[in-house]
């Protein structure tokens, strides 16, 4: 799928399940789109708004984020708070109409490097078919 | 459901001090925290009254809303009251009061919140340029005219009945009547205790209370959908926010925005000089001081879970910004998500303390079989 545009995509992962997919997709060699960065934090938890608002506005054209299975987080809760931050964030960008879909939040445990890959890539495609992030041109923000 | 009527002649901010006056001298209440008109005339504060002398000064209901009340409080009773202190709030304010209090910024142990039918503010600078007419503004907003009053009064469907201890309602009444609606055992103790019984029928009021309210929903509803198409997407946004001066006057006057380091205040935000630069390359060039709409933006993610629509910063931004508007509307938006109010409840907790194991389904991209997409082709 191309239209020409390239995104650039940040690829948030809490540092047990989210990096270990990725661990797990190197092991088995599965590649994905070049133009996916990955990010670690300790915890979905612990991942300030800011951050994810702050990638958006300044050079981001798209968000993603993977953090533990319901239940398996290494610090018990901290992936359903996450799960409600990224709500209330993507309710805020879709109010002021600044594109909640550039924002996406899925599950991936460790052991699952498909899924990580299928992940990255499918984010990246639908990214691309969204076209750029208009904010990221903006000089007046 | 009974409430006390009590004689207003003077009016309801007359039956609200006739009250403290009684409260104070048969020392039921230590102090108590309530509007007053400053010495020079043009505006209002709050006065922390301990002798009922001082309350001839003092005004309950004032046109404006110059200091949130919430803030005020908040300034005073962090770590708890020692007695029993009454403040005299707007709805809105004690909504704030008691998101502080979940945040852990008020102690209510002590405080008795005291409030009113609220007829809405006047926007403060209008206030401020004119007070006399100001002052007859007001009396004009009093007896129903609402086209005087600030943008987000006038959608505002929760002008009465707030979780305080007592409220004094007007709507409904006759004139020169209120009732005293106790709303907490707490309340219905201090009544008991100055001797005013509860017998008069609340009927009226109710009736009177659910009409407005149901046209103010409807009102609000009308008047954000139109204000979303004002302000909705990156251009229309921006040319909104165009004007600020990145003061943070909203942030400082806002009741909910407590911490004392704010993260948009922080060294955070001040990156090496070649981090800046290397934006500007990026775009072409880059307006300084930076981040005026990640301060926004991350405002209302901090913030708008709490917001309860009370105009502070409105009324305080120097370039007229909709910033109340801005954020009722969002705050709207992501309380609806977790089935919250601001302020309704002071036992429900902060949506971002809490969580339930299954929720949010929507949110979570579905995943359904392996993608077949550019990964395998490269």
């Amino acid at each position: 799928m191309t239209n020409g545009f390239e995104p650039k995509i940040l690829y948030i992962l809490c540092s047990w399940c989210g990096t270990g997919g990725a661990e797990t997709a190197s092991a088995h060699g599965l590649r994905y789109p070049e133009n996916v960065r990955t990010y670690r934090v300790n915890c979905t938890g612990s991942l300030p708004a800011v951050h994810v608002l702050r990638a958006l506005v300044e050079g981001a054209d798209g968000v993603a984020v993977s953090g533990c299975h319901p239940g398996d987080c290494h610090y018990e809760s901290g992936n359903y708070h996450a799960r409600r931050r990224l709500a209330n964030l993507k309710t805020i960008l879709g109010t002021l109409g600044l594109g909640d879909d550039r924002l996406w939040f899925r599950f991936v445990a460790h052991g699952e490097g498909r899924r990580f890959v299928d992940t990255a890539a499918e984010f990246s495609d639908h990214i691309t078919q969204m076209g750029p992030n208009p904010l990221t041109a903006r000089r007046d923000t | 459901m009974n409430g006390a009527m009590v004689a207003a002649p003077g009016g309801v901010q007359q039956a609200i001090t006739d009250l403290l006056r009684r409260g104070l001298d048969e020392k039921v209440l230590n102090a108590v925290l309530v509007p007053a008109r400053v010495p020079a005339g043009d505006s209002f504060a709050w006065l922390l009254v301990r002798d009922s002398s001082v309350l001839e000064e003092t005004q309950p209901l004032p046109p404006v809303m110059s200091v949130q009340g919430a803030r005020a409080i908040s300034r005073y009773a962090r770590g708890g009251v020692s007695g029993k202190v009454a403040a005299v709030l707007r709805p809105c304010e004690v909504r704030a009061t008691v998101e502080l209090a979940k945040l852990r910024q008020v102690e209510l142990d002590g405080l008795l919140l005291v409030s009113m039918d609220c007829p809405g503010a006047l926007p403060l600078k209008t206030y401020l340029d004119d007070p006399q007419q100001g002052d007859a503004d007001f009396e004009k907003l009093l007896s129903g005219d609402e086209t005087v009053a600030r943008e987000v009064c006038k959608t505002c469907h929760l002008f009465s009945r707030p979780v305080s201890d007592l409220h004094f309602a007007t709507l409904g009444a006759d004139n020169g009547q209120a009732s005293i609606v106790a709303g907490s055992e707490q309340g219905r103790l201090l009544l008991d205790t100055l001797r005013i019984a509860e017998k008069s029928s609340l009927d009226a009021w109710e009736r009177a209370v659910a009409e407005r309210q149901e046209q103010r929903k409807q009102a609000r509803t009308q008047a954000q959908a139109a204000f979303r198409q004002d302000i909705a997407g990156p251009d229309k946004l921006l040319e909104t926010l165009s004007q600020c001066l990145n003061c943070h006057v909203c942030r400082s006057v806002c009741p909910i925005c407590y911490c004392r380091q704010c993260y948009f205040e922080s060294q955070a935000l001040l990156m090496p000089p070649d981090n800046t630069l290397a934006r500007a390359r990026r775009k072409g060039g880059m307006r300084l001081p930076t981040d005026t709409l990640l301060f926004h933006l991350g405002r209302m993610a901090h913030m708008s879970l709490s917001c309860v629509s009370c105009g502070a910063c409105e009324d305080a931004c120097p370039s007229s910004i909709p910033v109340a508007r801005m954020f009722s509307l969002v705050g709207d938006a992501t309380q609806k998500q977790f089935d919250y109010t601001a302020g309704r409840s002071v036992t429900e907790p902060l949506p971002t303390i809490t969580y339930k194991e299954d929720e949010l389904s929507d949110l979570v991209a579905p995943y359904f079989e392996t993608y077949s997409g550019r990964e395998t082709a490269s």
